[in-house]
Parts: C-alpha cells; sequence; structure tokens
C-alpha cells in the first residue's frame, strides 16, 4: 500500500476521520484534529512505519500531505523504502 | 439563613446498577445487586475478587474520537451531568450562564488514565505519554468537562475528601446558592478507581470484602454479623440544585429542598472512624435544617460494611437520635451499587430521595443476620413501601476523618 493510503487509514482508525472527506492538504485543523491529539497519532504513525517523527520534524507538518513526504523521506534514509 | 431555598430540579446517575436514574431506582427497589466477580483483565494480580463494574460502552455515550479523550470517570460525570441537567428541562442555551455553576467531588480524578501512563513508562519503557494525560488524570477534570460541555460560567469548584467529596460538594453548592453566588449550581461526583494497581492498594489495606461463596452479587453486607469489608464500585452522580423561584419561574418541578449540611472533621486518624465527628456532623444538619432529629424519616447511611465502620456509625446515629433511632428507617444501599468513594455521597444523595419520588425506601440488600452492635431500625434485604418520609438525611464519612451529612426536604 502506497504511503498515503497507509496514512489514511490510520487517520480513519484513530481519528474517526470520514474516509470520503481526507484531504490530504488540508490543514489538520479543518479535518478537526487538535495539536495534542495529533501528536498522539504521531505515536501510532510511528509505531506503523517504525521511524521517529522529532518535535521540531513535527512543526513543519501542516497536513497529511506533509506527513507523506516526511515518511517517505525518513524511510528512504533509514533504507526501507 | 434566609428565603433563599435551594431546589433539587434534576438527577442523573450512572453505577453498576445501570446508566440512568430510572434503571438505578429500578434496581434499588428490587434489591438487586449491581457487584460482581471481576474479569481478569480489570483485577490482574490484585487479589480483588469482586466489585460493583459498570455495564459501560463509551461509543453509546459519545461521538468519534471524542470518548478516548476523557478518562473513565470524566464519561460518568459527562452522562450523570447530562441527565441532571435535562431532566430539570433547565435550557443552558437561554439561561444566564454566568450564574449557573459546578460543583464537584472525586477521591481520585482520572485514575485510569494515570495507570495508563505508568503503565506505558514502567511496563513497556514507552515513555511517548498521551500528550492529554495531564488534562484527563487531573482531579478537577470531571468537573471542567461538566462546565465546557454546557458552558456553565459561574462559580467552580472541585471537592476532593476521599468518601465525602461529592456530599461535601452538593453542601457546598447549596451554600453557594443561598448566599445568592449562583442561580443553579450542577453538583454532584464520579469516581472509576477499579484499575488493577488502585484495587491492589486497597487490597493492601485489607478492608475489601471477599466474594461470597454462594452468590457473589451478596458479596457486601453492612451492618451484618457476617460482613467482611467494602466493595468498591464506580459511576457517578449529579444534582441539578436551584434557588427556588428561580426553579418557580421557568415552571420546573421541585423534587425536594437541600437544607442540612453538617461538615466535620474527627482530626484524629487517617482510616479509623470516630463516634464524635460523625456525631457532630449530623447535629450540625440537623441544626442547620432547623429540624427536630425525630423530624428525619430516613436514613442512608455511610454503611461500607467494615467491621469497624459500621459499629461507630450505628453508635453515632443513636446518640444522636435517641429512641427514635429504633424507629426511623436506615439502611447502606452500598450493598448493592457498591462504594463509590468520591462519587458516593452524590449517588447516595440521589438514592436518599428516591423516597419522596417513589415512595420506596430502599434497603440494606444481603442484611440478613444483623449485628447486635448494630442495633438501629434497619430496612433490611427488601425495600419497604408506605408513607412518604418529609425529611431524609444522607451520611457520608471519609478516610482523613471528614464527616459530611447532608439532609433533604420534601417539596
Amino acid at each position: 500500500m502506497q504511503t498515503l493510503d497507509r496514512i489514511k487509514d490510520l487517520a480513519i482508525k484513530e481519528l474517526s476521520l470520514d474516509a470520503g472527506k481526507i484531504d490530504p492538504n488540508a490543514p489538520l485543523a479543518d479535518l478537526g484534529v487538535d495539536s495534542l491529539t495529533f501528536i498522539e497519532f504521531m505515536f501510532k504513525v510511528e509505531d506503523e512505519f517504525g521511524v521517529k517523527v522529532s518535535d521540531q520534524d513535527l512543526r513543519g507538518i501542516k497536513c497529511l500531505a506533509d506527513l507523506e513526504r516526511h515518511i517517505a523521506a525518513s524511510l528512504q534514509t533509514a533504507g526501507k523504502a | 439563613m434566609g428565603a433563599r431555598r435551594v431546589a433539587v430540579t434534576g438527577i442523573g446517575a450512572v453505577s453498576a446498577l445501570g446508566n440512568d436514574l430510572e434503571a438505578f431506582y429500578r434496581s434499588l427497589a428490587e434489591a438487586r445487586s449491581g457487584v460482581r466477580r471481576l474479569p481478569a483483565e480489570v483485577t490482574l494480580g490484585s487479589g480483588v475478587q469482586v466489585g460493583a463494574l459498570a455495564d459501560w460502552d463509551p461509543a453509546a455515550h459519545f461521538k468519534g474520537p471524542e470518548a478516548g479523550s476523557l478518562d473513565r470517570a470524566t464519561q460518568f460525570a459527562l452522562t450523570a451531568a447530562g441527565q441532571a441537567l435535562a431532566a430539570s428541562g433547565l435550557d443552558p442555551a437561554v439561561a444566564d450562564r454566568d450564574r449557573i455553576g459546578v460543583y464537584w467531588g472525586t477521591g481520585m480524578g482520572g485514575a485510569h488514565t494515570l495507570d495508563a501512563a505508568f503503565g506505558s513508562a514502567y511496563g513497556r519503557n514507552d515513555f511517548r505519554l498521551r500528550p492529554l494525560s495531564v488534562v484527563m488524570a487531573m482531579t478537577n477534570a470531571a468537573a471542567s468537562n461538566v462546565a465546557v460541555k454546557w458552558g456553565l460560567r459561574g462559580p467552580f469548584a472541585n471537592f476532593s475528601t476521599a468518601c465525602s467529596s461529592s456530599a461535601m460538594a452538593i453542601g457546598e453548592a447549596t451554600h453557594a446558592i443561598r448566599a445568592g453566588r449562583a442561580d443553579a449550581v450542577l453538583a454532584g461526583g464520579s469516581e472509576a478507581l477499579l484499575s488493577p494497581v488502585i484495587l491492589a492498594a486497597w487490597q493492601a489495606m485489607r478492608t475489601l470484602a471477599p466474594a461470597d461463596a454462594n452468590d457473589p452479587a451478596a458479596s457486601c453486607k453492612p451492618f451484618d454479623r457476617r460482613r467482611g469489608g467494602l466493595v468498591l464500585g464506580e459511576g457517578a452522580a449529579a444534582l441539578l440544585l436551584e434557588e427556588e423561584s428561580h426553579a418557580r419561574a421557568r415552571g420546573a418541578r421541585v423534587h425536594a429542598f437541600i437544607t442540612g449540611y453538617g461538615n466535620t472533621c474527627d482530626a484524629a486518624h487517617m482510616s479509623k472512624p470516630d463516634r464524635g465527628g460523625q456525631v457532630r456532623a449530623m447535629q450540625q444538619a440537623l441544626a442547620e435544617a432547623g429540624l427536630a432529629p425525630e423530624a428525619i424519616g430516613y436514613i442512608n447511611a455511610h454503611g461500607t460494611a467494615t467491621i469497624v465502620g459500621d459499629v461507630i456509625e450505628c453508635e453515632a446515629i443513636k446518640a444522636v437520635f435517641g429512641d427514635a433511632a429504633m424507629r426511623i428507617p436506615v439502611s447502606s444501599t452500598k450493598s448493592m451499587h457498591g462504594h463509590l468513594l468520591g462519587g458516593a455521597g452524590a449517588l447516595e444523595m440521589a438514592v436518599a430521595l428516591m423516597p419522596f419520588k417513589q415512595g420506596v425506601i430502599p434497603p440494606t440488600a444481603n442484611l440478613e443476620q444483623p449485628d447486635p452492635a448494630c442495633a438501629v431500625r434497619h430496612v433490611a434485604r427488601n425495600a419497604e413501601r408506605g408513607a412518604i418520609p418529609q425529611a431524609v438525611m444522607s451520611n457520608s464519612f471519609a478516610f482523613g476523618g471528614s464527616n459530611v451529612v447532608l439532609i433533604a426536604q420534601r417539596a
């Protein structure tokens, strides 16, 4: 499965987002996800992909598409892609 | 105090006896116990066998991810508070919410949240704790969530005095309304401590009842010579307290008036109750209500079913009520809903109001062999139906020596 699809599936499950309404480029707040909830979500993302997302990285992630780019880059660096 | 009388216009309850007031009162009237064997995942290695575990599905009460951001105790609190508000007919959207307060009580707040955090950190060496851990676990989490949910911006307080917490919340809320600080207060308490570590801590005190060999539901036996200790419960209860003229102006149904509040401290021992402190609290409540002892028509006892506690409470009742102690019906409904600790005072105030609403005095379930050292006028095993009392008393006596007594009178 593509990285973005895996992130979307996780968001549907963990954040109870509506599958049909997930816009990867929408600001997280527009999806109804506040910053603390998103941090919890990141723990699930870390476990799902086996990567670490630092607090500094987190500041640059404003939407699910940002998250996909970050994860893809991390996987590439780790040689997992 | 002057003319401002404090009415009860709404009641809500969540416990092992059901997730609404109707189910709660029905169970009490039928003397049905919510005590049961605890599942292995709840008790783990604690050694605790029974508890009054609520039959609780968060998804039935909260939408989407909301429940995940609320400790179990807060889930109970919001549900009971919502019931009380709905039953009162008071719509916060059209009320002056600066004049509506929240007074709440809890012993430990979000214990399940802390349990999960400790489990993650110590058990799995995973220190990525939930960012909401602090605001979910804090003792005022339930009170604050209740205020936020309905935008109640008036006086706000949270009491944590172990088993008297929510009785104190009701007493202090009553005084706040009388003093003119609020028109209405959503007052109550909540507790959810049926988690392995908390159970183990209670077990270490050696105050918990073992499972009854024949019937786990009958494990809690207040005032019975076979009693072996208390049974922990969980849940929440809330009362919508309202200044009488405010309630009358909107045509609300008044169930009762809270007229007496006694509050004393034993200042003697952390866990051993003291007759003198209990006597003074009952006398204070009677004096505030302006009632003679014999005016009380039902006493909901603290009655935890510990060896020492039940005897001391009965001695205190006899000291206050004299000969009338053998005439005034007394029961401990902890035999059915378990001990809600910080939520106990509010839940048992809801019980004490039951005779006004239903003409039924709930019993001490499982009381078959009354201890001669607990000689009061017991309502044993089955509910009694008869004359509706004019006034009722509810006792809440806590670890740490806090004694709170509430009196309500028929509307």
